[in-house]
This record gives C-alpha cells, sequence and structure tokens, in this order.
C-alpha cells in the first residue's frame, strides 16, 4: 500500500519535473505539453530498468 | 551585416565581472551607472538589516553547518560564509558577521534561541542574497548588451534580471513578461503544485527554516512559496511530527530547484529578444558577407 502511495506520487511528479526541464527546448504551451508526455514515460522506463538492476543486485549480495 | 571583430554574444563575461557581482552595484558602477549602483547596494543592504534586526546572530544558525566553537568550520562562520542565499549579498553579510559572531558558549547558545517573527524575519534577510543575485544579472546583463549588441538593443522585450526576479516571486510570471504567458502559466502551474503537494503531505510543516535550514535553501528558490510558508505555516505549531514529512519537505525542495530552472529560462527567452539562436545556417551565411 505504502509502495503504490509513493508510485501514485512519483509519476505526477515526474511529469510536473519534466515539463519544466523540456520546456527549456519549446515556446509554447502545447509543445512543451506533448514533449513533456514523452520524456516522462523515457523516464519512467529508466526508473524501471534502475529498480530491476537494484533488486537484482540485492538478490546476488545480500539474500544470496 | 557581417562584421569579423564583433565579439560572439554566446561568451561569458570572465572571471573579473563574476567575482564584482558579489559586490551589489559593483557592476554598474563600473559600467557609469552611477544612481543604479548606489540603489543596488542601499537596498541589498537595508534589507539584510532590516531582516537581522529581528534575527541577530541566529542567522549563523541558519548557515550550511553548525558551528560547535572548536572546528575550523567556524573561520567559515565567524564571517557567515556558510549562510545561503545572503552570502550572496557578500559586503554587508560579512560586515554583519565581524561584528556580531559570538563563538564564545553563550554566543552559540543564542544562536539556538528562538527569536519571534524568524520566519518572515529570516526570508528578508534571504531575500536580500537573492536581490543582490538579481542586481548582479542585471549588471551582468547591460555589460553583455553594451559589448555586443550594437543597435540590436531595441528589440529587448524585458529586462532579462528583472524576468528571473519576476519568476522567483510567482513562477512564470517573468515568461510572461518576456512574451511567453501560455509557457510562463505552465511552468508556474508544474512549480506551485509540487510546492502545494509538499506542503501537504507535511500538514505545513515542511518549509521552516528554523528546523530544516539546508533543505530550506533549495525551497527558498521558488521565494513566493517560501514567503507563503514563512507568512502562514511556518509560525504554526507542532504537534506531532506528520507521517510524510520526510516526503513533503523533498517535494517543496523539489519545486524550488524546478524554480531555478525557470527563473533562468526566463532569463533566457528576454535575453534572446536581442540575441537570439543562430542556426548553422545563419551562421554559414554571415560568415559569407
Amino acid at each position: 500500500m505504502e509502495l503504490l502511495f509513493r508510485v501514485v506520487i512519483f509519476v505526477p511528479v515526474l511529469f510536473l519535473v519534466a515539463v519544466v526541464v523540456v520546456a527549456q527546448q519549446h515556446a509554447t504551451a502545447q509543445s512543451t505539453l506533448q514533449a513533456a508526455a514523452k520524456r516522462s514515460v523515457r523516464w519512467l522506463v529508466w526508473t524501471a530498468a534502475l529498480l530491476v538492476s537494484m533488486t537484482v543486485l540485492e538478490l546476488l549480495f545480500i539474500e544470496f | 551585416m557581417a562584421d569579423s571583430n564583433r565579439t560572439d554574444p554566446q561568451k561569458g563575461n570572465g572571471l573579473p565581472a563574476f567575482i564584482m557581482g558579489f559586490v551589489p552595484g559593483l557592476l554598474q558602477w563600473q559600467l557609469g551607472q552611477k544612481q543604479q549602483a548606489v540603489t543596488a547596494f542601499a537596498s541589498c543592504t537595508a534589507v539584510l538589516f532590516v531582516g537581522w534586526v529581528v534575527v541577530g546572530e541566529r542567522l549563523f544558525y541558519w548557515g550550511l553547518g553548525v558551528p560547535d566553537g572548536q572546528s575550523s568550520f567556524d573561520n567559515f562562520a565567524h564571517l557567515g560564509l556558510p549562510v545561503l542565499p545572503e552570502v550572496l549579498n557578500l559586503p554587508a553579510q560579512v560586515t554583519g558577521a565581524l561584528m556580531a559572531y559570538d563563538g564564545s558558549a553563550t554566543g552559540l547558545r543564542m544562536q539556538r534561541l528562538p527569536r519571534d517573527l524568524e520566519h518572515i524575519a529570516g526570508w528578508v534577510t534571504a531575500a536580500s542574497g537573492m536581490l543582490a543575485a538579481f542586481w548582479a544579472a542585471a549588471g551582468h546583463w547591460s555589460l553583455r548588451l553594451r559589448r555586443d549588441a550594437d543597435g540590436d538593443a531595441a528589440r529587448l522585450v524585458a529586462n532579462p534580471a528583472l524576468c528571473a526576479a519576476l519568476s522567483w516571486i510567482v513562477p512564470g510570471l517573468g515568461h510572461a513578461k518576456a512574451g511567453q504567458k501560455n509557457k510562463g502559466a505552465l511552468m508556474g502551474a508544474a512549480v506551485a503544485a509540487v510546492f502545494v503537494l509538499g506542503l501537504v503531505f507535511s500538514g505545513g510543516h515542511a518549509v521552516d527554516r528554523a528546523q530544516y535550514g539546508v533543505w530550506w535553501i533549495g525551497q527558498n528558490l521558488f521565494g513566493g512559496g517560501s514567503l507563503f510558508a514563512a507568512l502562514v505555516t511556518g509560525p504554526m505549531r507542532s504537534v506531532e511530527t506528520p507521517i510524510d514529512l520526510d516526503l513533503g519537505i523533498v517535494l517543496c525542495t523539489v519545486a524550488g530547484l524546478m524554480n531555478l530552472v525557470v527563473m533562468c529560462d526566463a532569463y533566457t527567452v528576454a535575453e534572446r529578444s536581442v540575441f537570439p539562436v543562430r542556426t548553422e545556417q545563419a551562421a554559414n551565411e554571415e560568415a559569407m558577407g
């Protein structure tokens, strides 16, 4: 439940951070929103990859 | 018309100009803007000492480390250097610290003693540092205009330093001033949303200079938000620690760092009205004459 809560917070905050980051390369709100959505997806993939790697490292070095 | 002697507008102003930026008004003085120089110095100094009257030596307790009267860190603390963002207003901060810092056991105990109205006074002293930074930015902008602009200055939509300062108080306002209203509103809403989330999760206790001074340095990059917190949520009594206080503190700090990006972008948007980004093709055409 706690993890779900953290994910529910993480995703929109990630999008809002992406809005500010990509806005520097755009002049209008519409193009900024489109680019922010794409960037958020990319960051989510990286986050998932990071989580998987950390879990694998945990399994390898802590649990075994 | 191509001019081979013209300086590349992407080039910085150099280290001496950067160092001069730490003394409010010095850049303006060098540029012959005597009235602006005096205004910059007087405003930054006055704002710092208005807050200082209330917080006094407690200001040293809000630095990057707590002086203990023994370590070498105390040498920096004695000059007021670890206190951000006040240190950006270097002359007033160092002068005040040299006059008021007391490294004795009694003096260190006094630093720990809460004061009435310390939330708002702490914001005011910090505002002096931010004000000094914006005056420095204005000086750098004047320097670049004089060096590179020629007749292009007429295209300026707004002073970039003013746009950055406006965004410090209300994120996105600087963009509106520079002509990008929709984008400014979107960026401002993003910063404000993250900040409000942080306040909600922490029960309003995330932004408190007296409690979380180092986090507050980042949170204060959203000046409007930290002002609201200083006036409304900061003085609230904390009955028990909210369960998501850590999350709230991080979110408010992230909002402040996001606003740093917004301020820089507002400066850039205004700057590009005079110095547009040159495409490779345009640069080639200019070189060909």
